[in-house]
């Protein structure tokens, strides 16, 4: 299990810490909503350890998201006084990153998995799979990975129970079976971290709990990085480590067995 | 990485996108019907001007060197040294001039006659294809029962009397036998509209109508004429002076040997062509003894009576002469694969070289430089006014079928926006923005290749089968567009230009990507996050 540690230990994890795969120090995000603005994060520091399974804990509206996207490059965080704050992603700020970079760690490094799955319709199960591999490799290097990838994403799919829908469409499946999807979607490129926003959000309970046992036993066998945002404790329970996230500041980070450590 | 090189999701995207929306069907259909009008409305009036021109270049050959009103002599020699060049295939003497006309009915018209010579006339223009009146064996597209006259050639000259094959021989000869005087004699070639005596039929041809003439009496009388059997016409000239002053009018009586028809109504309808020789005659044009009163250097002091003043005077020299014939036009024909320009610029050459050997005679090269002209020169207003329709159809159309771009914008726009979720995801996967862009401008791109492919092929079959077309609206739905009676080409022209295919499917598909790239850019500038929470 990772280490327990405080917002704090975080701060000096990230100057010192050489086992960080992400390293998130004095990030701000602020929306405008029409004319008013509504901040979000209020300068959240956040340390990842390689193969660690960090969730962030937090009540609707208290910017676990917001931080997630900021995580995974879709979004940037705000300047400051002519300061930014820093994503580091193997020793790069994302924050400083170009278009082009950000495309290429969005479809190389990391893998998203969404409440809603957010599948292609049009697209069957498998190709909803492909498709990444398709972005990352661009025409020339995915026809000579076309079967490799194939054979991944069949087997991804297998794994996870839908061996027998690969030709289906979204439409035609369960939302426990779409979620599977959108995780193996997440995983055809062997991510470096896997970004999962609620991914048993709009699953009942049963399911929810075999969708995490995928995740979970994929992550021990591949030692992949997690990062998950939930409301639920009893998911944040069986996570290496949790960070509380209350009105966009990062208020407590504790161990997984849910004890807070000071 | 994915660029806009590397499409394999686009690919993938278009094809699913193409196939399971109405939306991108509509479009295309939007597509089609704007391409397949645009290439109908273009070929067909593109048919009419290319008609018209051929129309106007059959009575004028290729090349025309004029000098209209007292016109110029030793054009016999013009025309030989002409004829002796291999650039040059014939040339033939004309003159043009206007006179007035008395038709059967005792009606008096203005009228454009033409003197020409009619054996090399027919060899420098299309003038014996234009003779109306002649035996055929096809009937005219449109004369489906075979009502044609001139098909009926041997019954007419059982029944009637009338020799078609006589007529079309008196018209290439223009000239027709008295059967009063049982001499042959000099006849006039008329332009089929003249009359009015003939009437345009529903499938295209003529059908000889009698006159009616009013009498002194108040009554009408009713007179079957066919012109070329015993019609003719009395012209009257004004002759000109060597310095192109009117002199004093003179009437001819010509027997009508035949009519014409070249395809431009203005002409057939206000021209008559009569042989040179008659036409020089009564213009005083012809060949003439001349005669100039010199001083007489021999005996500078002797002197005269005269007798019509009844005083003396000095005794002037007769000096006796040869006034040669004149014509007010030559017309050349290029020999076969000469370019008109080039041959322009022969015949100015020539026609330098037979000026310097007339100095005085003829007018100097100088002038009559801008006096040659091509049979384009001489129908530009006629060419010009045509163009200027047909660009302005298609204008109309054009500004029309713009509309589309307008639809497809409308109808992409509405697509990007359902599908804003599948860009954040895209986006969430890595694809880039000029990724996306080019998701949009290819599936428009494709859409508009599609329909426009469609829209060509039904373009090309409506204008290939337009009178087939036509006759079955105008048998299904009793609905005439195309009326020979009223128009002057029998058939509507259904020749496409593979050239203006192309132009057209081209500016289809040129117009789809152009309504895709607002959305394209709308769809690769959306911010992910906002995307992805698009519900």
């Amino acid at each position: 299990m990772g280490s327990a540690t405080s917002t704090q230990h975080c701060e000096s994890a990230a100057t010192g810490g050489s086992s960080s795969i992400l390293s998130v120090r004095d990030v701000r995000k602020t929306y405008k909503l029409g004319r008013v603005k509504v901040p979000v994060l209020h300068g959240v520091d956040l340390d990842v350890q390689r193969s660690e399974w960090v969730t962030i804990l937090g009540a609707s509206g208290s910017g676990k998201s917001t931080l997630l996207h900021l995580m995974g490059g879709l979004d940037r965080p705000d300047k400051r006084e002519g300061q930014r704050g820093s994503i580091m992603f193997e020793g790069n700020d994302l924050a400083r990153q170009g278009k082009r970079a950000l495309d290429r760690y969005r479809a190389d490094d990391i893998g998203f998995v969404f409440q809603f799955y957010h599948l292609l319709p049009e697209l069957s199960v498998l190709q909803n799979v492909c498709v990444g591999s398709m972005i990352l490799h661009g025409r020339l290097g995915y026809m000579s990975k076309r079967s490799a990838t194939q054979q991944r994403a069949t087997e991804l799919l297998e794994r996870f129970g839908l061996g027998h829908r690969l030709k289906h469409r979204p439409a035609e499946l369960s939302g426990g079976e779409r979620q599977r999807v959108a995780i193996a979607r997440a995983l055809i490129n062997e991510p470096k971290v896997l970004l999962a926003d609620e991914p048993t959000g709009n699953l009942d309970m049963k399911t929810g709990a075999s969708i995490l046992d995928a995740m979970i036993e994929y992550r021990e066998n591949a030692g992949l990085t997690m990062v998950m945002v939930t409301h639920d404790e009893r998911i944040a329970a069986r996570a290496d480590r949790v960070i509380r996230l209350v009105d966009g500041r990062v208020v407590e980070a504790s161990s997984g067995d849910s004890q807070p450590v000071s | 990485m994915e660029g806009i090189d590397s499409a394999v999701y686009q690919a993938l995207l278009t094809r699913k996108y193409l196939t399971r929306k109405i939306m991108p069907m509509l479009a295309m259909v939007a597509v089609m019907l704007s391409v397949a009008t645009i290439l109908v409305t273009w070929s067909v009036m593109g048919g009419f001007l290319a008609t018209l021109i051929q129309s106007g270049r059959t009575l004028v050959g290729d090349v025309a060197i004029v000098w209209p009103n007292v016109g110029f002599g030793y054009y016999d020699e013009l025309i030989e040294d002409l004829e002796a060049d291999p650039m040059i295939e014939a040339a033939t003497p004309t003159i043009e001039t206007f006179g007035m006309i008395r038709l059967p009915d005792d009606r008096i018209e203005l009228i454009s006659i033409k003197g020409v010579d009619p054996e090399s006339y027919s060899r420098v223009t299309g003038f014996a294809d234009t003779l109306w009146w002649k035996p055929i064996d096809e009937p005219t597209p449109k004369d489906h029962e075979r009502e044609d006259l001139r098909l009926q050639a041997d019954d007419l000259k059982t029944e009637g009397g009338i020799d078609l094959e006589q007529v079309l021989e008196n018209g290439l000869a223009m000239s027709r036998l008295n059967p009063s005087s049982g001499e042959v004699e000099p006849a006039g070639v008329l332009g089929i509209e003249v009359t009015g005596l003939n009437e345009r039929t529903a499938w295209g041809g003529y059908y000889p109508w009698g006159a009616n003439r009013a009498l002194p009496d108040g009554g009408i009388a009713y007179d079957h004429v066919f012109m070329p059997e015993t019609g003719s016409v009395v012209l009257t000239v004004l002759s000109l002076d060597s310095d192109g002053r009117p002199v004093d009018p003179k009437s001819i009586t010509m027997p009508i040997a035949n009519e014409f028809q070249s395809g431009l109504y203005e002409v057939d309808q206000g021209t008559i062509m009569i042989p040179l020789e008659v036409l020089q005659r009564n213009l005083r044009m012809d060949e003439a003894r001349k005669v100039r009163f010199e001083k007489d250097t021999d005996d500078p002091f002797a002197t005269v009576y005269d007798p019509a003043t009844g005083t003396v005077r000095p005794k002037m020299k007769e000096v006796v002469g040869i006034d040669p014939a004149r014509v007010t036009t030559v017309l050349v024909k290029k020999a076969e694969g000469v370019e008109l320009e080039t041959m322009r610029e022969r015949v100015r050459e020539i026609y330098a070289q037979f000026a310097s050997r007339h100095e005085g005679q003829v007018p100097i090269a100088a002038n009559m430089s801008r006096q040659i002209k091509t049979w384009e020169d001489l129908n530009r207003t006629m060419i010009s006014a045509v163009k200027k329709e047909t660009g302005l159809v298609l204008f109309i159309f054009g500004i029309v079928s713009f509309t589309t771009v307008f639809l497809v914008l409308a109808i992409f726009w509405s697509m990007a926006s359902e599908k804003t979720k599948d860009i954040g995801i895209l986006r969430a996967l890595g694809a880039s923005t000029p990724g996306i862009a080019w998701l949009w401008i290819r599936y428009g791109a494709v859409i508009g290749i599609v329909g426009s492919s469609i829209g060509t092929v039904l373009g090309y079959w409506i204008v290939s089968n337009i009178n087939a077309i036509h006759d079955w609206i105008g048998k299904t739905f009793k609905l005439v567009i195309w009326d020979p009676r009223q128009y002057y080409f029998i058939e509507i022209p259904s020749d496409v230009d593979p050239q203006k295919a192309i132009i057209v499917f081209v500016v289809g598909v040129m117009t789809c990507v152009l309504g895709a790239l607002l959305p394209a850019w709308h769809s690769a500038r959306m911010d992910p996050v906002k995307a992805l929470r698009f519900e």
